[in-house]
């Protein structure tokens, strides 16, 4: 079993990162899919001179929030390491990473850079006292923007940009077989563990691609992280003995969730029976992903659940799809788990975990 | 657990979409808390913001301040000078009562 003690320093970051993107990134995906469905896919505008309606408003202005992602994203990296001076560099490498087509994974990495050489000089950078006040106000965000400024725009950039472009090229290009296979492992993933670390990976890796033009992950995510509760539900309801009282009332907070997309509700019923909940929940997930990747259902917003569903490209496939999953899921639920026994489950079981790296500061 | 010492615990969860996690890891640590008879109080710091915040008397009078989160969070200069335990929500989620009762041991307080 791997360590959950450590979740390591780095993954905090990027989770602070993510923490602070999501509700700028569904903010802009919304006023996007809005504008484009009510304004019938209007242009940008790009002369504010002239008149412009209210639908090419949305979508500007949801263009202006993507384009803000990278820097949002970057900041806080770069904020969760060093504090508050981390932030303007970060801001600024976001910036960089946008407009040299690095995208998010470039923001990420500006952030990490800029955070770690704030922190670096402000350990390496002595002062003489009278000019203390100097060190955080100039010195510095002046020094960490222009060390960090300079590599990302002459040396890791580019690299950066070409890679985020060929990964965005193939995964456009993909069809058939390795398309469904990429859908299956993503949908897999995003249902593995519920909301956790895995699943964090999956949606890091396609609100990534979101900002790269790239759509059909976002809707792997969504449609995976609806099918577990949506398919414990579907299970009860086919066989209500294979769930005790307290499973059952847990399942009637899980589904309102699942339909928000909040996975988490079924930890309770999984934490009972891992094993036969993760993978029935898993290959569920995973038939669904890769129906959406054959459909190309796509969806420009990354969270939501089903109040999204009218914004993605093809609605009635992702429908399809989620079906599909849940009816799979739901399935192998019901063949695979035994019969509840009321008598020996505790609503409040605890698990063996490894305590002792804890450490106390 | 008879005859244990009570414990004056705080504590702040939070995690990365700050809309689940934070307020389940949140509830487990309250429930195991009471149950084995301490004074628990957590604040959680959520995508909508700060919620229960701690008061500057309960972090005065607490033994220990446990951190359950996933991202990086705000307001640790309250605690200087604090014995404090910094964990992922998914620990507080899988076994609160393992964990406050190690934090116990670990310092002595039994």
């Amino acid at each position: 079993m791997i360590n959950e003690l450590k979740l390591s320093e780095l993954k905090r970051h990027a989770m602070t990162g993510v923490s602070y993107m999501l509700p700028l990134v569904v903010a802009s995906g919304l006023l996007i899919a809005i504008g484009n469905i009510l304004g019938n896919n209007p242009a940008l505008i790009s002369d504010y001179k002239s008149s412009y309606s209210l639908w090419q408003a949305s979508v500007t202005l949801g263009v202006y929030g993507m384009q803000l992602i990278p820097a949002i994203m970057s900041a806080a990296i770069s904020y969760s390491i060093a504090d508050r001076p981390g932030i303007a560099p970060g801001l600024l490498m976001g910036m960089i990473a946008n407009a040299i087509g690095a995208g998010f994974f470039g923001g990420m990495l500006g952030g990490y850079l800029s955070g770690w050489c704030v922190n670096l000089l402000k350990n390496f950078v002595k002062v003489p006292v009278w000019a203390q006040a100097l060190l955080p106000m100039l010195i510095l965000p002046l020094l960490s923007s222009l060390i960090i400024g300079f590599i990302m725009f002459f040396i890791v950039g580019r690299p950066i940009a070409a890679v985020s472009f060929e990964l965005t090229t193939m995964l456009q290009n993909m069809q058939g077989g390795s398309a469904a296979l990429f859908g299956a492992i993503m949908g897999a993933m995003a249902a593995f563990d519920f909301g956790g670390p895995v699943n964090k990976v999956a949606s890091l890796f396609a609100d990534g691609l979101l900002l790269q033009g790239v759509y059909g992950p976002e809707a792997i995510k969504i449609c995976a992280s609806m099918i577990p509760p949506f398919g414990i539900t579907l299970s009860w309801l086919i066989r209500k003995k294979r769930y005790s009282k307290g499973e059952a009332n847990n399942i009637k907070i899980a589904f309102p969730l699942g339909i928000c997309m909040i996975t988490e509700g079924v930890i309770p019923i999984a934490a009972i029976d891992p094993l036969r909940v993760i993978f029935s929940c898993s290959v569920g997930a995973a038939v669904g992903g890769a129906l959406i990747m054959l459909f190309g259902v796509e969806s420009p917003v990354p969270s939501g659940g089903m109040f999204i569903v009218p914004a993605m490209n093809k609605p009635v496939d992702f429908l399809i799809a989620l079906a599909a999953g849940t009816v799979i899921a739901a399935v192998l639920l019901t063949l695979l788990k035994k019969d509840a026994d009321e008598n020996k489950l505790l609503e409040e079981e605890e698990k063996e975990i490894d305590l002792s790296d804890i450490k106390i500061n | 657990m008879k005859g244990v010492k009570k414990m004056n615990i705080v504590g702040i969860a939070a995690c990365t979409s700050g809309i689940a996690h934070t307020y389940i890891a949140k509830e487990k640590l309250i429930k195991a808390g009471v149950a084995l008879g301490h004074n628990i109080s957590i604040e959680t710091q959520g995508t909508i913001g700060i919620e229960d915040k701690l008061t500057k008397e309960k972090i005065a009078a607490a033994d220990v301040v446990i951190i359950a989160a996933d991202i990086k969070v705000n307001g640790m200069d309250r605690f200087i000078n604090k014995k404090i335990v910094e964990v992922p929500t998914s620990i507080v989620i899988k076994s609160p009562k393992g964990l406050i009762n190690k934090i116990q041991t670990e310092l002595g307080l039994t």
